[in-house]
C-alpha cells in the first residue's frame, strides 16, 4: 500500500476581496506547498491583500482559505494558524523607542513564548540568523532602513513558523543583504512553507522553485520560474536599434535593445528569455503594461 | 601539582559533573592555567556561543525597571508586563502630559475658588470646578483610547497576526491605562476646593466613558467610538456648566446613569469580544 504525503500548506478557492469599488482579489484559486513560493506582480496587483488574508489579518469577502487544513474563519482554528505563522507586513511599524532585543522580546510574547529563558534563546537565535546580534541593544530609531527590514524578518522567524509570509522582504536591502537573505531562506530548518512577494524577478529566479504572477487581482501564471521564462521563448530579441513594433523594448546595460514580440526586428538575434522577460510578457498580455 | 583527570574535565565541560566534583574542579581551575587550557578543548564552542548570545540578549532586554520589578514581585506574570511596554498611555511622556493638564485645570479651580484671580469669593464656588469636571474623565478616556486604538500601536499588524488573545491584550492594557490615569485625576480632586465626595464622583463617569468607547468600537470605527464617547461627556458637562450647575454631572442622578451605561457596555464588550481578535485591538 502506498501512502501519499501531502505537501500542500495553503489552499485558496474563489477568494475575493474588495476595497470599496476596487476589486483587490478576483475569485483567486491557488495552492501553496512547502518550500518557497514567489508572488510576483506590480503595485496594486493584490499581493499585499492576498498575503494579509493568508496571515489572518484580513477577512475575505468571498471564497475559502485553508491553511494546513485549518479554517481561518473559525476562531479556534485561526489561533492555531497564528501559532504556526511568521508574518512580515509590507509596512511594518516599530515602537521606535524599543531596543532591537526588547522589540523581539515583545513580539515573542505575542507569539505566546511566555518563558523568559526560552524567549531570550529565540531572540538570540533570530538575531544571529539575521546578522543583527551586534545591534541587540540599539534603539530601533537608530537603525538604517536595511537593518529595520532585517529586524522585520527576524521577528517573523520567531517561534520557528511553519508558514512564513513575507511581504516585500527584500525592499530596502542592499545587494549583499539580498544575497544573505536568499541564503537565509534557503537554509531555514524544518521545511516551512514560505511565500514572499516581490517586484524583483531576480529574487524569484534565485530562490523560488515556484512562482505565481498576480495581476489585477487575478492569478495569471502559476508554475516554475523556468516555466515563466518559457512563456517568452522565441519572442525575446536583441538588436542594435529600437523596434517600435515590439510589445516591449528597453535598452540593456550592454547598450543593446532588448525586444519582446512575435516578429524579430531587422538584424535582431533570438536570445534566451529570463524570468523577467516572461513576467513582462504575461503582464503585457494581461493589459497591465 | 596534581591535575584534573581527562574524564573529569570532560564531564565538567559537558555539564554532567556532580556538585562536589564541580566545586573541586572550579577551585582547581582558578589556580591552574594548564587545566584551564585543557578544559577549553572539551567545550562545545557552539553551545558557548549560543549561551553568550542568550546572556547578551537578556542584558539587552533588561528587567524593565523598578516598576516592572515590583509588579513581578507582586505576582504579575512577566509576559503581561511585557505587552504593557508597548502601551503609549503608560509611557512617561503621556503621564507627564496628563499631569500637566490636570495641574492646569486644578490650579485654575483653586485660583478662582480662593479668589487668587478675579473677585474674592466668600465661599468655594462650584462653578470654578467646571473645567476640571469637563477635562478629568476625558483624560482617563484618552488614556484608554491610546491603549486600544490601532493608530497608537505601530506594530499593530504583528499583534493581529499573533496568537496572543486580542481581548486579553485589550483588557490588560485598558486596566493599566485606567489605573494610571485615575490616580492623578482623583488624587488632585482630593485637594481641590469642592465637595468631599468629588474624587469618588469622578470614578463612575470615567469608567462608563471608557467602557462606552470600547463597546462602541465593536460596532464602529474605533476612532469614531472614542470621539463619540468624548462627546457623550463634553456635551452634557458643558451644558450644565453653562447653566451654572456643573456639579450636577457627578451628582446622584448622573451616577446612576453612568452605572447603567457601564453595566450595559461591559455586557456588550464581553458579548462581542471576538471582534477584538480580528484587527481592531490586536
Amino acid at each position: 500500500m502506498s501512502v501519499t504525503v501531502s505537501t500542500e500548506a495553503v489552499r485558496v478557492d474563489g477568494l475575493s476581496r474588495r476595497y470599496g469599488a476596487v476589486r483587490a482579489l478576483d475569485a483567486i484559486d491557488l495552492t501553496l506547498e512547502r518550500g518557497i513560493t514567489g508572488l510576483l506582480g506590480p503595485n496594486g496587483a493584490g499581493k499585499t491583500t492576498l498575503l494579509s488574508v493568508l496571515a489572518t489579518v484580513s477577512e475575505p469577502d468571498a471564497g475559502r482559505v485553508s491553511v494546513f487544513g485549518l479554517d481561518p474563519g473559525d476562531a479556534a482554528e485561526r489561533v492555531e494558524i497564528r501559532r504556526r505563522l511568521g508574518y512580515l507586513p509590507q509596512e511594518l511599524g516599530y515602537h521606535r523607542h524599543f531596543t532591537v532585543a526588547a522589540f523581539l522580546d515583545y513580539v515573542a510574547i505575542l507569539k505566546e513564548i511566555t518563558d523568559r529563558r526560552r524567549r531570550a534563546e529565540e531572540v538570540a537565535m533570530v538575531l544571529t540568523v539575521t546578522g543583527l546580534e551586534d545591534r541587540a541593544r540599539s534603539r530601533i530609531r537608530t537603525l538604517s532602513g536595511g537593518m529595520r527590514q532585517r529586524l522585520g524578518i527576524a521577528q517573523a522567524l520567531l517561534g520557528a513558523p511553519d508558514l512564513l509570509i513575507l511581504d516585500e522582504p527584500t525592499a530596502g536591502l542592499d545587494p549583499e543583504q539580498r544575497l544573505r537573505f536568499r541564503e537565509l531562506l534557503s537554509e531555514l530548518p524544518g521545511d516551512p512553507a514560505i511565500v514572499l512577494s516581490t517586484h524583483q524577478a531576480d529574487d524569484i529566479a534565485a530562490i523560488c522553485p515556484r512562482v505565481i504572477v498576480l495581476l489585477n487581482g487575478q492569478v495569471r501564471f502559476a508554475g516554475t520560474p523556468a516555466g515563466l521564462a518559457g512563456t517568452a521563448a522565441g519572442q525575446v530579441w536583441a538588436a542594435d536599434e529600437r523596434d517600435n513594433g515590439a510589445h516591449l523594448s528597453w535598452r540593456g546595460g550592454d547598450g543593446r535593445w532588448r525586444h519582446i514580440g512575435e516578429q524579430p526586428p531587422a538584424g535582431a538575434e533570438l536570445v534566451s528569455p529570463t524570468v523577467e522577460d516572461g513576467y513582462l510578457l504575461v503582464s503585457h498580455a494581461a493589459g497591465t503594461r | 601539582m596534581t591535575h584534573i583527570s581527562e574524564d573529569l574535565l570532560t564531564s565538567y565541560a559537558v555539564g554532567t559533573a556532580g556538585a562536589i566534583n564541580l566545586w573541586s574542579v572550579e577551585a582547581h581551575l582558578t589556580g591552574c592555567a594548564s587545566c584551564r587550557s585543557a578544559v577549553s578543548a572539551h567545550v562545545d564552542a557552539d553551545r558557548l556561543a549560543r549561551n553568550r548570545s542568550v546572556l547578551l540578549v537578556r542584558a539587552a532586554i533588561g528587567d524593565g525597571g523598578p516598576v516592572r520589578r515590583l509588579l513581578r514581585r507582586c505576582g504579575v506574570p512577566d509576559h503581561l508586563l511585557g505587552v504593557l511596554a508597548a502601551t503609549p498611555s503608560l509611557r512617561a511622556s503621556w503621564l507627564l502630559s496628563v499631569l500637566a493638564v490636570v495641574a492646569v485645570v486644578a490650579v485654575e479651580a483653586a485660583a478662582v475658588s480662593y479668589g487668587w484671580i478675579g473677585q474674592p469669593a466668600p465661599h468655594a464656588s462650584p462653578e470654578a470646578l467646571a473645567p476640571f469636571l469637563l477635562v478629568a474623565p476625558l483624560l482617563v478616556l484618552g488614556g484608554v483610547a491610546a491603549a486600544f486604538l490601532p493608530v497608537f500601536d505601530p506594530a499593530n499588524r504583528l499583534a493581529v497576526a499573533a496568537p496572543f488573545s486580542g481581548f486579553t491584550l485589550l483588557l490588560v492594557r485598558t486596566v493599566c491605562a485606567l489605573a494610571v490615569a485615575l490616580i492623578p485625576v482623583t488624587g488632585i480632586a482630593f485637594v481641590l476646593p469642592g465637595p468631599g465626595w468629588l474624587p469618588f464622583g469622578l470614578l463612575l463617569p470615567s469608567l462608563a466613558l471608557s467602557a462606552f468607547a470600547l463597546a462602541a468600537a465593536t460596532v464602529m470605527d474605533p476612532r469614531a467610538a472614542a470621539v463619540l464617547a468624548g462627546l457623550a461627556w463634553m456635551v452634557p458637562a458643558s451644558l450644565l456648566a453653562l447653566a451654572h450647575v456643573p456639579l450636577s454631572i457627578v451628582q446622584p442622578d448622573a451616577q446612576f446613569a453612568c452605572a447603567a451605561v457601564l453595566f450595559a457596555c461591559v455586557v456588550v464588550l464581553f458579548a462581542r469580544h471576538s471582534r477584538f481578535e480580528m484587527g481592531l485591538m490586536k
